[in-house]
């Protein structure tokens, strides 16, 4: 794999993004309207037992927009290699002596920025109504780059999913399943507060543990533990999309 | 031409005058429900998503059912009649979807040259839409019922809710047609999607008005999807509390569904007849 294929790949996929507003702007506007919605649903709940100490439940729900955006933004950019496939840029590419892995990779990383830039976009919105980030500019960091990680590892299991059928509308499709996965964990409400099998199902959620670990830096501060949750999780969902669409990419590649 | 098409079509010309508007409103009411048993991918969203938006919301929200004032003990009451308005509200403007595919594919304009009334080819759809939501209807309750729903006010209560169902389809129907009529093309689909996502979360959707606090309260409170999420939570909401189903908690919802529905149905016979023009 040369670099300079993967970066020029990349700098496409970023610019197909920033071109793009309409297809990207409501992954960064619906999380906010959600927060703002949940804040004043929701602020009498925080009161309740099994809540963590916050100043208020946009401090709270802080790292569920973050997440709840990066997963809707991800599959953005799978639909393009999708679409890409469908169109036939993709044969292009396999034509020319391009790195068979900067494809994926270049594009995996346009939707990785976007990512670190949605987190960063919510914290700085969110921040002056009470979404106070204590571990200060360490945590803020740690929040980019689980935006960025996270988007990374969606994009990369949705990639085999486009790689696999060639088809925008089957990455459209298999977005639900993510929407599923995000309710059934602690990103909108405490697990402490839930009970009987969404508890189980909650526990056993790596979106549950990945969330608490960005949620505890913003509402109690600084700990090593909590960054390394909120960054492990991510990675190693990382690992296992690379894996999985790689694996997909060379089935694709044998079979052309 | 597919098979249901030519029957569609054979309806509309083949109707007597006087029976005229009924009979192709049936025949195409009917083309309608066979999509249901020839596309179940299409249906299958609409029934998916409200068993997932009731289970979804009861089991992550299940604690603020304690908070004081909550009107119900059990958060699978509060959160099946939210599952069963979105889908039909979903249901309804999924009816804008399937006539811009048919304005793009050009089986509308054989519809629009066949001699028949134009409100068959409002009235025909509405009826295709109400049977699919009372198909939904019932296998949401059914599984709502495993799941530990209790009517408290009886029958009047599972009417109430149906009520307020299909009510809100056929005000969800006739949004989506104007804008199918409208726009002729999917971004008609973007913002009927939209708006209604809007206008139900901008209510007492999540939790009741005494819960809410801020800016949310003063849009819920003069929100009329408010009333309407109240006539379906009447039947399942506490006996004591003030919202449990009367005819005062009733008749807000019932004008609301009333008023919006001569409003988007006008509003689509209206897009339709400049569609003409």
């Amino acid at each position: 794999m040369r670099a300079t294929h993967v970066v020029a790949l990349a700098r496409r996929s970023t610019m197909a993004i920033a071109r793009q507003p309409a297809l990207v702007g409501p992954s960064i506007v619906f999380p906010l309207f959600f927060a703002a919605l949940s804040n004043s649903s929701f602020s009498r709940a925080t009161a309740l037992p099994g809540f963590p100490k916050v100043a208020s439940f946009l401090q709270f729900g802080l790292a569920g927009t973050i997440t709840q955006g990066v997963l809707f933004g991800s599959v953005t950019g799978a639909a393009a290699l999708a679409t890409d496939i469908q169109d036939g840029f993709f044969d292009r590419l396999l034509a020319s002596p391009t790195s068979r892995t900067g494809i994926l990779f270049g594009r995996l990383a346009g939707g990785a920025l976007f990512g670190a830039v949605q987190a960063a976009v919510f914290v700085a919105v969110l921040w002056p109504f009470g979404a106070e980030v204590r571990a200060g500019l360490a945590g803020f960091a740690v929040l980019v780059l689980a935006g960025l990680l996270t988007a990374y590892a969606v994009g990369a299991l949705m990639s085999s999913v486009a790689l696999r059928t060639g088809s925008a509308e089957a990455v459209q499709g298999a977005f639900p399943l993510l929407f599923i996965l995000l309710f059934l964990s602690s990103a909108f409400f405490p697990r402490e507060t839930m009970s009987g099998v969404y508890r189980t199902i909650a526990d056993w959620n790596p979106i549950s543990h990945m969330v608490e670990g960005q949620r505890a830096l913003t509402v109690t501060g600084w700990s090593a533990s909590a960054a390394a949750r909120a960054l492990l999780v991510p990675a190693g969902l990382g690992v296992l999309g690379t894996a999985l669409a790689l694996a997909t990419l060379r089935r694709r590649l044998a079979a052309s | 031409m597919s098979t249901s098409g030519r029957v569609v079509l054979g309806a509309v010309t083949d109707a007597p005058a006087e029976h005229g508007t009924l009979r192709s409103a049936r025949g195409l009411a009917l083309r309608g429900i066979r999509n249901v048993r020839r596309l179940p991918s299409a249906f299958f969203p609409a029934l998916a998503m409200p068993i997932f938006n009731m289970i979804a919301f009861s089991g992550t929200f299940y604690a603020v059912t304690r908070l004081p004032g909550f009107p119900t003990d059990r958060s699978i009451n509060w959160y099946m009649p939210l599952g069963i308005l979105m889908g039909s509200a979903f249901g309804g403007v999924g009816l804008g979807f399937s006539t811009i595919r048919d304005l793009e594919s050009g089986f509308y304009d054989r519809l629009r040259m066949a001699p028949t009334s134009r409100t068959s080819l409002i009235l025909g759809p509405l009826m295709s839409t109400w049977v699919r939501v009372l198909i939904m209807n019932l296998l949401v309750t059914a599984l709502g019922v495993a799941l530990g729903v209790r009517y408290t006010a009886g029958v009047w209560g599972v009417l109430a809710l149906l009520a307020a169902s299909l009510g809100l389809a056929t005000v969800a129907a006739g949004w989506g047609l104007a804008l199918a009529y409208r726009f002729r093309d999917m971004r008609g689909a973007a913002i009927m999607q939209l708006s209604v996502f809007v206008v139900m979360f901008l209510s007492t959707a999540q939790v009741p008005l005494d819960v809410m606090q801020g800016w949310l309260h003063a849009v819920a409170r003069v929100n009329p999807a408010t009333n309407i999420l109240r006539l379906a939570r009447g039947g399942l909401v506490d006996r004591a509390d003030p919202d449990h189903l009367s005819w005062a908690t009733a008749w807000g919802g019932l004008v609301a569904l009333a008023v919006m529905a001569a409003l988007t149905l006008g509003f689509a016979a209206r897009s339709l007849q400049r569609l003409d023009d």
